[in-house]
Formats: structure tokens, sequence, C-alpha cells
């Protein structure tokens, strides 16, 4: 019995760590409270996305890569259209951990505004956090160099 | 195994399981303050408000949306006060892009055909088919739809603008990435997409092979068509300048689609590997001004500008609004200009115009409505020298203002 259990366990652990997250919907307070640069205490990775963006893909695959490899690195991806079963595709085909978000029945515009004042809507934009309070924001496409580079700004004073 | 086990089993189960979010995936305090705004796992929220809507030689408003699989024609003789019942413009269900910059869009031929244009999706991401459907009764019914260029691969053809020539010749252009795709598959670098047209030259009903206008587009910006003073067509869209600057350029074309002119249009050199989703929009006046709207980031800055278009750059060039000024869109009657556009003021999003008598030299603003819930990009429309805002919110629907 202990040693189902224990297999149960294992099988389960492997089973939830393989499986896609399911999407949440993001309101304003969601949005609000995601960007919220104290409540990040370790380094960050905010990724907006869409499906129509195909810039984007090069960054989701970056920060994929980059938060399996550091378990330090959180990674979380918001699509900034409403949801739809579709947006799971891409995300699942490049193997992107993390929490997934997708715009729900609010405001686009609204949403955008708690998400990020001066995003104007252009992707990829990346919201980064450093962990120690530093907070960057980036459009378009990064590479690794620039990501630790804006992780670390205020990591190591 | 015993009743007992099973029931052991069960709770082991649910124990690992409740245990797991936390053990192998710890939420992060932004994430757990996130949570109470949650309503839960997403549901399909998809609304898509994209339309257009143009004047006809009647003097009937038309406005074009879509509706599931359908793109739905609803005429207003009031000037958008009242609607009549839709008609519906693909008998035949298919999937239709409505949203951001993809819509619908609505053109006479000179024959008083009312042609539609759309993109239809196709099943990989990113790929879709430039339609055109033509109505020989003023838009009381369609015929079945056409898919304008040859080209059937599953990839891009998508965000295709439309206008009538002066000699009657329909020209449509889109993004295609036939070019990005060969030198995919070639091993070489291709910087953007492209721009194809095909021309018609009996009212829409069919076209000629289509022609590449233009290497190095941008992929996702709405593009603009008009006509010039001499009736040819002019196409103004976002270009990827070397390196990497998303400026604008501007081609007139020939009778067949091919360029007779091609030249860079806007001077800001936004350096972005991104996708702006942020389209312009042109308009031609009778003494040959092109006024132009347009969205870039200059100096840090993404902002909503106007100018006026000439062979040796733009002249007056200035921000339209306020930092947060959006999509905006122009028309233009003889002396008058106006542009619309939308701008989000932190708790609602307004619309908001300026218009000219001076052929642009002054603008007056105005603020025309605001909205709490999403909204379409607006659209600036004319009858005759009477300028209009068109705006479909998800709240109040379809309406129309009138610049006085």
């Amino acid at each position: 019995m202990r040693h189902f259990c224990l297999l149960l366990l294992l099988v389960l652990a492997g089973m939830k760590a393989a499986a896609a997250e399911p999407f949440l919907v993001l309101d304003r307070q969601a949005a609000r409270s995601l960007v919220e640069v104290k409540l990040h205490s370790a380094p960050t990775i905010i990724a907006l996305w869409s499906s129509d963006c195909s810039h984007c893909k090069s960054n989701l695959k970056l920060f994929a890569r980059m938060a399996t490899t550091n378990p330090r690195l959180r990674l979380i991806t918001i699509a900034v259209e409403p949801f739809s079963e579709e947006l799971a595709a891409p995300l699942d085909h490049l193997g992107v951990p993390g929490a997934r978000y997708a715009y729900g029945a609010e405001s686009p515009d609204a949403l955008a505004h708690a998400l990020d004042p001066k995003w104007r809507g252009e992707l990829p934009r990346t919201l980064l956090f450093d962990g120690n309070g530093g907070k960057e924001a980036v459009s378009g496409v990064m590479d690794e160099h620039g990501v630790n580079r804006y992780l670390r700004i205020t990591a190591k004073p | 195994m015993t009743h007992f086990h099973k029931l052991g089993v069960a709770a082991a189960l649910a124990m690992v399981v409740s245990a797991l979010p936390d053990a192998v995936f710890a939420a992060t305090p932004a994430e757990k303050a996130a949570m109470p705004g949650m309503a839960g796992m997403a549901k399909k929220v998809r609304t898509e408000l994209a339309s257009s809507a143009a004047f006809d030689a009647d003097g009937r408003l038309l406005a074009v949306a879509k509706q599931g699989e359908h793109l739905m024609l609803y005429r207003s003789d009031d000037q958008g006060a009242s609607w009549s019942a839709p008609v519906i413009v693909n008998a035949q269900p298919e999937a239709i892009s409505g949203d951001g910059e993809n819509r619908p869009k609505i053109v006479f031929a000179q024959d008083g055909g009312v042609l539609v244009s759309w993109t239809k999706p196709l099943g990989k991401p990113n790929t879709g088919e430039a339609r055109l459907a033509r109505s020989d009764n003023g838009g009381a019914s369609f015929a079945p739809p056409i898919t304008v260029h040859r080209d059937r691969q599953e990839i891009t053809h998508r965000f295709e603008a439309i206008t009538v020539g002066g000699d009657g010749r329909v020209y449509i252009a889109w993004i295609d990435k036939r070019d990005l795709e060969s030198a995919k598959a070639a091993q070489k670098p291709y910087r953007g997409a492209a721009i194809y047209a095909a021309v018609s030259e009996d009212g829409g009903r069919s076209f000629k092979p289509e022609v590449k206008v233009a290497d190095h587009s941008c992929e996702c910006c709405r593009i603009t068509a008009t006509v010039d003073t001499d009736g040819a067509p002019l196409f103004l869209w976002r270009h990827v300048f070397e390196p990497n600057e998303r400026d604008h350029a501007l081609a007139k074309l020939k009778t067949d689609g091919t360029p007779a002119s091609f030249q860079r249009a806007t001077f800001d050199s936004w350096k972005i590997d991104g996708c702006p989703h942020h389209g312009p929009s042109l308009a031609v006046a009778s003494d040959g001004t092109r006024h132009a709207v347009w969205f870039n980031q200059k100096d840090g800055d993404g902002r909503v500008f106007y100018g006026r278009l000439t062979a040796n750059g733009v002249d007056g060039q200035r921000f339209v609004g306020g930092e947060k000024a959006a999509h905006a869109d122009l028309v233009v009657a003889e002396r008058r200009v106006a542009i619309a556009w939308k701008e989000f003021n932190g708790e609602t999003t307004q619309l908001h115009a300026e218009v000219s008598e001076d052929g642009g030299v002054s603008f007056k603003p105005r603020v025309l409505a605001a909205t709490g819930g999403a909204s379409d990009q607006a659209r600036a429309i004319k009858r005759g020298n009477d300028l209009f805002v068109f705006w479909r919110t998800e709240r109040e629907g379809m309406r129309v203002f009138e610049l006085r």
C-alpha cells in the first residue's frame, strides 16, 4: 500500500508537471496584482503575446527554455486577446510553462492599461521583475543576454 | 483490494492532488494576489466587433459586421439612428477575421455593385485568403464569394484593402507571405512579408492573377487604400525598412496592379522586431494633398501622428490626441478633413475627432462618445461633403456621429 501510494504520488507529480496549465481569465484586479512589483520576490517574466503575433513565438520559446533551466525564474504568459480554446496550442507546442492568462470580458483597453499604462499594443511586450524591486518593460523580440541584463538590474546593487 | 483500501487510496490520492499546486507549482505572491479576481478557468469570451460602413450613391448608409461565420449587411436610411434587418453576405458559413486590425470592408463598384471584402482564416495560425462578395441589387442579396488570388497555399494572404479606381477597376491588396515562405524553405533571410495586389476589370466579379507590389511589408497592421486625383489607386502600409524600421510605404499602382511608384512615406524610424498592430489611414483631397494619420514610436513614445505626405517627406507632422490616442482614421471632402480616434482615459474609452475646414491647416477637437466596454476602431466616412464617424461598441452597438 505504501509503495502503491508512493508510485501514485510520483505518477501524479509527473502528470502535473507535464500537463499544460489551464487558462485563467484576466480581469482588471488580477492584472494590477500581477504587475505589482512588491509582490514579485523572485525573478519573473510576464510575457504579453497574441495569436496574431508572429514575433511573439521567439520570445516565448526563449522564456520557456530559460524558465525550464532556471528553477528560480518564474514565467507568466498573458494572451492579450479574449480567451479561446485555440490559445493553448502555440504555448503547448513551445512547451511554455507557468501560469497562463487570457483577457476576459472586460474592456481590452482597460485590461491593457492595468497591465502596463505605457504599453501601446505592440507585441511582444515583456514585463521583467528582478525579484528585488526592479521592473522593466520591453517591446519586441529579446535575446537571453537582454533578459538576464534586465532581470539583474537591481538584483545586485 | 478491499473497500477500506479503496477509500485509503482515494484519500491518499486526494491528499496528493490537493498538495500538488503548492508543492509542485508554488504560486508567487503576485499570482496569489491575482487569484481573488479570477472568475475561474477561462471560458470562450471572444467578441469580434470589427466592422465598416459607407454611404452609397443614394445616401443610404451600409454597414458590414461579423456574426459568427457570416458577414451581415445592415442598412440605415437615417444616418445610423436605426438599422434594417440584416442581409447575409456569405450564404455558406465560413471563418471570418473580425478583430483587432482585421475587419470586413465595403466599397461600391462604378456600376453600383456593393463589394464586401474580408479575410478568411485557414487552419494554420496566421494564414488566410482574401475574399470578396458582390451584390448587384444594392445589397439585397450577394453572389457567392470568391477568393481574389490564385495562390492557394495555406499561408498568409490577409489584411486586404480594397478601392475602386477612377476607371472603374477594382483594386485589392493584401499582406502575403509567399516570398517569406519560399525564403524560409531555401533557408534564406527575408524581412517581413510582401504586399500583393489583384485587379478586377468587371466590377469585382473576377480578378486577374495577382502581382507583387512590394517586398518587406510589416506582417499584421491594417493597410489603407484610396484613390489619387488621377483616379489611380494608392495603398499605404507599414513597411520594414532596413534593418528593422517599421515606417510606412506608399505605392501608386498601374492598371495591372504593379507599382507605378513606391516611396517611403514616414520617417519616424521606429526600430522594433515586433508587431505594432497599428495601421495607417490615408485620404487625398481634390487639390492632391495626401492627408495621413499613423502610429509610430518616436523618441521613445508611441503616438498617433497626422501629416501631409509629399514627394519630399512629411509636411506638418504633429501629434494627434494624447498619449493613449490609438487607431486613428481620416476622411477628406474638398477642404474638410476629419480625424477620428479612440483614447482610453483610465476609466473609459473615448471617441475623439478633429475637424478642419481649411484643408488641414487648423483643426478643432471634439469628444464624441465614450464606452466602458470593448470597442472597434473608429471609421471616418463621408456623404458628399458631410463627414461622419462610425463606431461600433460592445455595449452600445453601431453608432454614427455627424461632424458638423
